[in-house]
């Protein structure tokens, strides 16, 4: 088996076998960051609560790279999701470019993003269509 | 109490590709041509600060160096598209409170030798989340064009306008990178990057300097040796950084750059939308500037685009917005723009923009914007200066 790895350290936990994005909810303000870092971005506060994000959301906005970036071959359909939480999350979306419509619902998955030069797979999040508008 | 701050001598190079020629190269250059404006000796400087993005280390020492200034303060700082708007914000401040007289202000950088380095392409903000999944300056701002079509009804048309107006006025600004016209066909018609953005919605990657001399009143008086000169102020000077971002959060209402416009026109006793005669601003893609209008205050919120149908923006109009040509004719070595757009906004109040000159002007606006990271509401920094005469 080839070896694997987590595309940003800290995006992405294994549960039950699965891998889940974690974020930060914030005892003090309520507000759910992420990626999680030392204290809430919002509000300072220390009281934060590791919680696994919406694995649907909103997509806000969206825009199609047609040059390669890094890794990436052009269609790069890239978006800001909004979650239930009120988090704002940016992801790659894979479906045909012709289908992504502001407003649309997505759902999150993992995989394999990119492979490196000596094998290592590196796994990250993707959003998909999910059906209909929100 | 703050001290007035006046506006001493300017220089630049002309921004272009200068493979050639290194960081140093370029910043001594508009050092010096700064110091020879100014007509001051190069030793009567206090304080020094470099705005640059990816220079080697210590470019404000060594490039002061080659003009025989030594043993004096000198700061590099980097703050994003925002890093040359820094250097000279830090140095008003520094003559606004009395902490010295006298200083210059300027910004460098070398896109050749940053590329030759990292290779071409897009860049992306290294080690961030968002950097890794391919969240890219044009495509960032290729979501600011897709809500202006949703929210505020703009037309192909009109994201294109900003990049037909800025081309033309470069056809007659002898500091332009490209003196080439270009319609709203020819620029749908070149190759895509991020919808609805194309090759000629985008600023080059440049390499060049800019470079002020900034002085208190007292000296000011004593020195300036250019009386035909009106003398010109910075009224007002912000930098404006944004915070974390939510689902809330509205692009077309960035915080930062509201703010940063409203708290500078404050300082300067200044209201935006009827004062304000000239505008220099960081149009990297033609649909940036088109969202700016209303940001900076030049109209209200949601009439940016009637703005721009009126003619407002133009040459003639009743407040020109980058009529040197912007970015977008002008060029962008990153660190430079910041003190460039400056630059621009005192040779129209001293009356010397030549064939690009908005007649009388008498209050300018230069402004910078630049960053996009995880988390935080993007673009994360703008600056923001307010010129008078």
């Amino acid at each position: 088996m080839s070896k694997q790895a987590i595309f940003h350290p800290g995006a992405l936990e294994e549960r039950d076998g699965v891998l889940v994005q974690m974020g930060n909810q914030c005892v003090g303000c309520g507000r759910t960051s992420y990626p999680a870092v030392e204290l809430c971005p919002f509000c300072s506060s220390e009281q934060l609560k590791k919680v696994p994000l919406s694995a649907t959301g909103k997509l806000f906005s969206f825009c199609v790279t047609r040059v390669p970036v890094g890794p990436y071959k052009p269609p790069i359909i890239g978006g800001y999701i909004d979650l239930h939480e009120g988090t704002r999350v940016f992801g790659q979306i894979h479906a045909r470019v012709e289908d992504v419509k502001t407003g649309m619902k997505l759902k999150r998955e993992t995989g394999v993003i990119w492979t490196e030069k000596d094998g290592t797979e590196v796994l990250g999040y993707f959003y998909v269509p999910c059906g209909g508008e929100q | 109490m703050r001290n007035s701050v006046y506006v001493l001598g300017i220089g630049q190079t002309i921004f272009g590709r200068h493979d050639s020629l290194t960081v140093n190269d370029l910043g001594a250059t508009a050092v010096l041509a700064a110091v020879k404006d100014a007509q001051i000796a190069p030793k009567a400087l206090e304080v020094g600060y470099c705005g640059t993005i990816n220079s080697p280390p210590t470019p404000a020492q060594s490039i002061l160096h080659r003009i025989g200034v030594d043993r004096i303060p000198m700061y590099t700082v980097e703050n994003a598209c925002a890093s040359g708007s820094s250097a000279v914000h830090l140095l008003h401040e520094n003559i606004a409170l009395g902490a010295c007289e006298i200083g210059i202000a300027f910004g460098v950088e070398s896109l050749s030798a940053f590329n030759r380095k990292f290779g071409k392409g897009l860049l992306v903000i290294e080690g961030d989340l968002q950097g890794k999944l391919a969240l890219t300056m044009p495509s960032f701002f290729a979501m600011i064009c897709n809500r202006l079509m949703e929210e505020r009804g703009a037309t192909i048309e009109d994201i294109c306008y900003p990049s037909v107006k800025n081309h033309r006025a470069g056809l007659t600004n002898p500091f332009s990178q490209y003196k080439k016209a270009v319609t709203v066909e020819e620029i749908m018609a070149s190759p895509m990057i991020a919808d609805p953005i194309t090759v000629l919605q985008c600023c080059p990657q440049s390499d060049g300097a800019a470079a002020i001399v900034l002085c208190s009143e007292a000296f000011f008086k004593k020195h300036n040796r250019k009386g035909h000169r009106a003398p010109v102020r910075i009224a007002g000077s912000v930098i404006s950084v944004s915070g974390a971002e939510d689902a809330s959060f509205d692009p077309l209402a960035l915080k930062a750059m509201i703010d940063g416009a409203r708290e500078a026109c404050e300082m300067a006793s200044v209201d935006a939308a009827k004062d304000i005669n000239v505008v220099e601003m960081h149009d990297a893609f033609s649909g940036e500037e088109l969202a700016a209008y209303e940001m900076l205050g030049l109209c209200r919120p949601g009439e940016g685009i009637a703005l721009a149908r009126s003619g407002a923006v133009e040459l003639g109009g009743r407040c020109p917005v980058n009529p040197s040509g912007g970015l977008l004719s002008m060029g962008h070595p990153l660190g430079a723009s910041g003190v460039r757009v400056v630059n621009d906004v005192v040779r129209q109040l001293w009356g010397e923009a030549g064939a690009n000159q908005v007649e009388g002007a008498k209050v300018g606006m230069a402004q910078m914007l630049g960053g996009v990271l995880t988390g935080v509401e993007s673009p994360v920094v703008a600056g923001i200066q307010i010129l008078t005469r």
